[in-house]
């Protein structure tokens, strides 16, 4: 079934219909599925009548939607062997941390496979994961480990954070011959937007501009680029702000020119700190355009420990736009970001 | 035992043949070995080539193998041509996975080999899904999870025959028991009874995996029974490791005592089809030394393929 034929928009559309992040990703599944038989869904609680948080209620093809005993390792090397078989499996899970269970089918096998046999044979294969956040969720229900896997060569990471994006990112993932990790954030599914009813694709590893300025570069994904456009807008800020979308393939020509233009780097990166994606942000853009650099890049991460329970405890944890909002005010004007603001504290050093 | 499949000529030939093809290549290689023209781990085959090769008599190249670390028996008797083995252990691009695999990664995707793994108990779920998109496209081939005695000690194995018989999926496991993890004997790995065990889950069938005929049959029953769509099903052969775990050396331990006249497939083979008049003796010579000139042509064909290029990293 070609999947090489849909436009590749880069830009999202206005004016049209509007729906919600949970409601595009219902309808890229629902219109993949019906695009090519080869696709099915397959996961814990994948036929449950709930849908995935409605990511898949009332799918147009039942029959190719199958719920899973909770084992994720022997089920991700079963999506890897459908996959190996000539079908474009889904494989789904509610919560990101569930993916650490199946760490070995996923950077053994499945990331592995192509490159063992010189791709001789391909992966299609997209192992789709929901980030959670907050309500006491604690240390095992609420990671993001973007960091983690992008380190693992064989997958790509997704992790849009528009209804726009997510549709057409979630559909050029099915497309893609190799293995695709596909991110979406529990706290972006009530979020609308524009998104247009026809199949359509976005490319892999092209920055989103969601805010335009000359005074700092901000790098942010999924929730945190959604926090960080609001920082900008209600405070007028001067930030050029990029949402890379994919962190793997990543667009680090786009973020590089940004830092050229405004000297000033920050990577604002809802994972943990150490040696994730924020510090290879931070790396790649010194390693090319240290000179443009007026200030040491400065990155805002969760702690360098487990998510805590109380809310009190929370909502210490975790970055908010008006932190965010703070920290890029110390930026423009020149200053230090003040301790209290890096919540990310001593990253881990 | 009553024989369900019957034996003719042309299949003991066919048994012996890839057999001696795995033995008499399993041996050159560790005759080689010392001399480092194979720079990748090899574990060899020797005394276990019955169970490989009493399966694949029964598979076709549409029905889809997946196999660990112990490769090159099962390899070759699911098809893969010997040159292409060869070249493969000896790093050159002709070899089956372009000299990106190595002897622990084989593929042939023309004869239903879409590829092994270096990690124990994984590949077992492959196969599973496998059957999965048999059964979802009606593609009508079987997955094959090839594994040891060692892997059913992992979860996978349990997670992946739950959710075979949960979903009656066309899948044969096939457990090749040559009673050893790595090192370790099974006394001192396995508290647990693979067929009992295995039989809570789906339906078990056992031969002895010292005798290609006894895994002929029972393999034949195994594959006629999940072919017929009647679900999974398990096969356990009980063999024999002449050698150690790695490397081209027997595994000397008392406990691993090894008496051809019991243990070797080969010899007992060659005695059933002399002896039922199947074969001639000359007949079986004359495979023996036809399989060395074909191994000295696998070796010549690597030697003279190319090595890969390092720009071919970039790609």
């Amino acid at each position: 079934m070609p999947w090489s034929k849909f436009q590749q928009d880069y830009a999202a559309p206005t004016g049209g219909r509007t729906i919600s992040y949970c409601a595009a990703v219902r309808e890229a599944i629902d219109q993949a599925m019906g695009h090519d038989p080869r696709v099915f869904a397959i996961g814990l609680d994948a036929d449950d009548k709930f849908g995935v948080f409605g990511s898949m209620a009332n799918l147009s093809h039942p029959e190719r939607v199958l719920g899973t005993p909770i084992a994720e390792n022997a089920m991700t090397g079963v999506a890897l062997g459908a996959a190996l078989s000539g079908l474009r499996p889904i494989h789904v899970h509610l919560r990101n941390d569930f993916l650490l269970v199946a760490m070995d089918q996923i950077v053994n096998y499945v990331a592995k496979w192509e490159d063992m046999f010189d791709r001789q044979v391909r992966v299609p294969l997209v192992i789709r994961s929901i980030i959670g956040r907050g309500w006491g969720c604690g240390a095992q229900h609420s990671q993001a480990l973007h960091g983690l896997f992008a380190q693992v060569p064989g997958l790509k990471v997704v992790m849009p954070s528009t209804p726009y994006d997510v549709k057409g990112l979630f559909l050029a993932s099915v497309a893609d011959d190799s293995p695709v990790l596909f991110l979406e954030h529990r706290w972006l599914y009530k979020n609308t937007g524009d998104v247009p009813e026809a199949i359509y694709t976005l490319p892999f590893g092209k920055c989103q501009r969601l805010h335009a300025g000359e005074g700092l570069t901000v790098v942010a994904a999924s929730l945190a680029a959604v926090h960080a456009r609001l920082a900008c807008e209600g405070n007028g800020l001067d930030v050029d702000l990029l949402d890379p979308r994919t962190i793997k393939p990543l667009d680090i020509d786009t973020i590089v020119a940004s830092v050229r233009r405004t000297g000033r780097l920050l990577v604002v990166d809802y994972d943990f700190p150490f040696g994730g994606f924020a510090a290879e942000v931070c790396a790649q853009v010194a390693e090319r355009a240290h000179g443009a650099l007026r200030q040491a890049p400065v990155r805002i991460c969760f702690p360098d420990r487990g998510m805590p329970a109380s809310g009190i405890l929370e909502r210490a944890y975790y970055p908010t736009p008006e932190r965010l909002a703070a920290a890029m005010q110390n930026l423009l004007d020149g200053a230090p970001v003040a301790d209290d603001l890096l919540v990310g504290g001593g990253h881990g050093r | 035992m009553q024989r369900t499949h019957t034996i003719d000529r042309e299949a003991v030939l066919w048994m012996l043949r890839r057999m001696r093809l795995i033995r008499q290549t399993s041996e050159r290689i560790a005759k080689l070995y010392a001399t480092d023209v194979m720079e990748t781990p090899v574990h060899l085959c020797i005394g276990q080539e019955a169970v490989s090769v009493g399966l694949c008599r029964h598979l076709t190249d549409r029905d889809k193998l997946f196999l660990g670390h112990r490769t090159h028996g099962p390899a070759l008797a699911k098809g893969l041509p010997l040159p292409k083995l060869m070249a493969e252990l000896y790093g050159r691009t002709s070899g089956c996975s372009h000299a990106f695999g190595g002897s622990m990664h084989l593929i042939d995707t023309e004869h239903g080999l879409p590829g092994s793994s270096a990690i124990v108990g994984g590949s077992i779920a492959l196969g599973v899904g496998a059957a999965l998109a048999s059964s979802l496209t009606g593609g009508g081939f079987l997955g094959v999870s090839y594994f040891g005695d060692a892997a059913t000690n992992a979860g996978v194995f349990y997670e992946s025959l739950n959710f075979a018989a949960l979903r009656k999926l066309p899948v044969l496991f096939l457990c090749e028991d040559n009673g050893w993890s790595n090192v370790m004997p099974k006394s001192a790995h396995s508290a647990h009874d693979i067929t009992s065990v295995a039989e809570r889950f789906l339906p078990v069938l056992q031969a002895d995996g010292t005798d290609v005929l006894s895994v002929f049959d029972r393999a034949g029953a195994a594959v006629q029974h999940v072919r017929a769509g009647n679900g999974p099903m398990l096969l356990h052969c009980r063999t024999k490791r002449w050698m150690k775990h790695q490397g081209p050396d027997r595994c000397d331990l008392p406990e691993n005592a090894v008496d051809p006249a019991r243990d070797c497939p080969i010899v007992k083979l060659e005695a059933f089809a002399t002896r039922s008049g199947m074969v001639r003796a000359d007949e079986c010579a004359a495979i023996e030394r036809a399989i060395e000139a074909e191994i000295d042509a696998a070796i010549a064909f690597a030697e003279a393929s190319p090595f890969p290029t390092p720009e071919l990293l970039e790609a």
